[in-house]
């Protein structure tokens, strides 16, 4: 029985994974803490797994869970010095898609992201993951109006960095 | 266009340069956390027998081992330094393999097989603190009251004498100083290992409720 529901959890967290990488590249600096965090997650979804009951999707709930983690437990645990790893630090895509202007605004968007406090991260994570406000809402558990007002005002405050 | 919403549009395409963990990755991640308290454990041993050989060693200077030999203790207490070495390093050991098994466990029945162990361990270990101290503390306190009546000599013999009552005081007294003793001692092992143990409990616990499932 046991052994059925780790199958369970590992191929679906398996299959979910870009979920937890997306956020730990966004809440660490470097290769270890990614891998640190992505650790930490797996364990805080493991923990919680009993108290899934499918009712919700999974991917549903693992954005709450692994968004927690980052939010509350990483910050925490650990404050490390930033060590600056070029890899992480940059969002990737494919270049040879890309003239430089487009490339070098999608990184420095990307980073001025990175600046932001951890609640915030948590909402622009969402609302770049297509989620509308109510899921939004839901997973960081705010009312939605306050979503709305927080995610304007993180706008306002990006836009600023972006256009001195 | 707003930068937010470039990189929205954008957002997908990083997923091609995202790490990919295995499924056996993932898989051992979920065992880590029994096997990092165990490790705690098995390190927390180890600090305590090193501070309890330093501690012997840096407290017991000539001045302490000349009265013991006034007491004809020395020898006794020697011994007794060494048996409590073998035995706590013994422990040590047991910490250390729990620590491997766990480490190299691949199921949930194997692993709570293991917690069980552990937790068995840790309180046969702090049992035998307790009752090695509670047995060392009451001979020792015996012999000094026996040698101080014999070395000492006194003309007047009146004052000295016990009733009935002054042996009850002098023993409830004693048995309740070496209980303060112990429960401090019982206590500070508490603080010790018992977080780490409850912790195990706690995994141990959503190990069996897995199982019900």
């Amino acid at each position: 029985m046991d052994k059925e529901l780790e199958h369970q959890f590992v191929s679906k967290l398996e299959r979910h994974q870009n979920i937890a990488h997306k956020i730990c590249r966004l809440y660490t600096h470097d290769r270890e803490s990614h891998n640190d965090l992505f650790q930490e997650i797996t364990i805080q979804l493991w923990k919680a797994y009993p108290k899934f009951r499918g009712d919700a999707k999974f991917s549903t709930w693992m954005y709450r869970v692994a968004l927690n983690t980052a939010i509350t437990l990483y910050r925490k645990k650990k404050r490390g010095i930033r060590t600056q790893d070029f890899d992480t630090v940059h969002f990737k895509i494919k270049t040879e898609e890309y003239d430089d202007e487009t490339e070098q605004q999608l990184g420095l968007m990307y980073n001025a992201i990175k600046e932001l406090n951890d609640i915030e991260k948590a909402l622009v994570f969402l609302y770049l993951e297509d989620k509308n406000y109510k899921e939004i809402s839901e997973t960081l558990g705010i009312s939605e109006v306050n979503a709305r007002v927080k995610m304007n005002r993180i706008k306002t405050k990006l836009k600023s960095v972006l256009n001195p | 266009m707003d930068g937010l919403e470039l990189l929205k549009k954008n957002w997908k395409k990083q997923e091609a340069t995202l790490p990919k963990v295995s499924y056996d990755e993932i898989y051992k991640m979920i065992w880590k956390r029994s096997s990092s308290i165990v490790k705690w454990i098995f390190i927390i041993s180890i600090f305590e027998f090193v501070i309890g050989v330093l501690l012997n060693v840096g407290l017991a200077d000539k001045e302490y081992w000349n009265s013991l030999e006034q007491l004809d203790l020395k020898e006794v207490t020697i011994w007794i330094y060494g048996i409590n070495y073998l035995i706590t390093l013994f422990f040590v050991f047991r910490f250390y393999m729990n620590y491997r098994r766990i480490n190299a466990t691949s199921s949930a029945k194997k692993l709570m097989r293991d917690i069980i162990r552990t937790r068995k361990t840790v309180k046969s270990y702090i049992l035998y603190v307790l009752i090695s101290l509670a047995i060392v503390t009451l001979a020792y306190v015996y012999i000094i009251i026996y040698h101080h009546i014999q070395d000492t000599q006194v003309t007047d013999n009146t004052p000295y004498v016990f009733d009935a009552l002054d042996w009850l005081k002098f023993t409830g007294i004693t048995v309740i100083a070496i209980g303060i003793f112990l429960a401090v001692i019982w206590f500070f092992y508490q603080l010790l290992y018992g977080i780490l143990l409850r912790r195990l409990k706690k995994n141990y616990t959503q190990l069996e409720n897995l199982d019900c499932d």
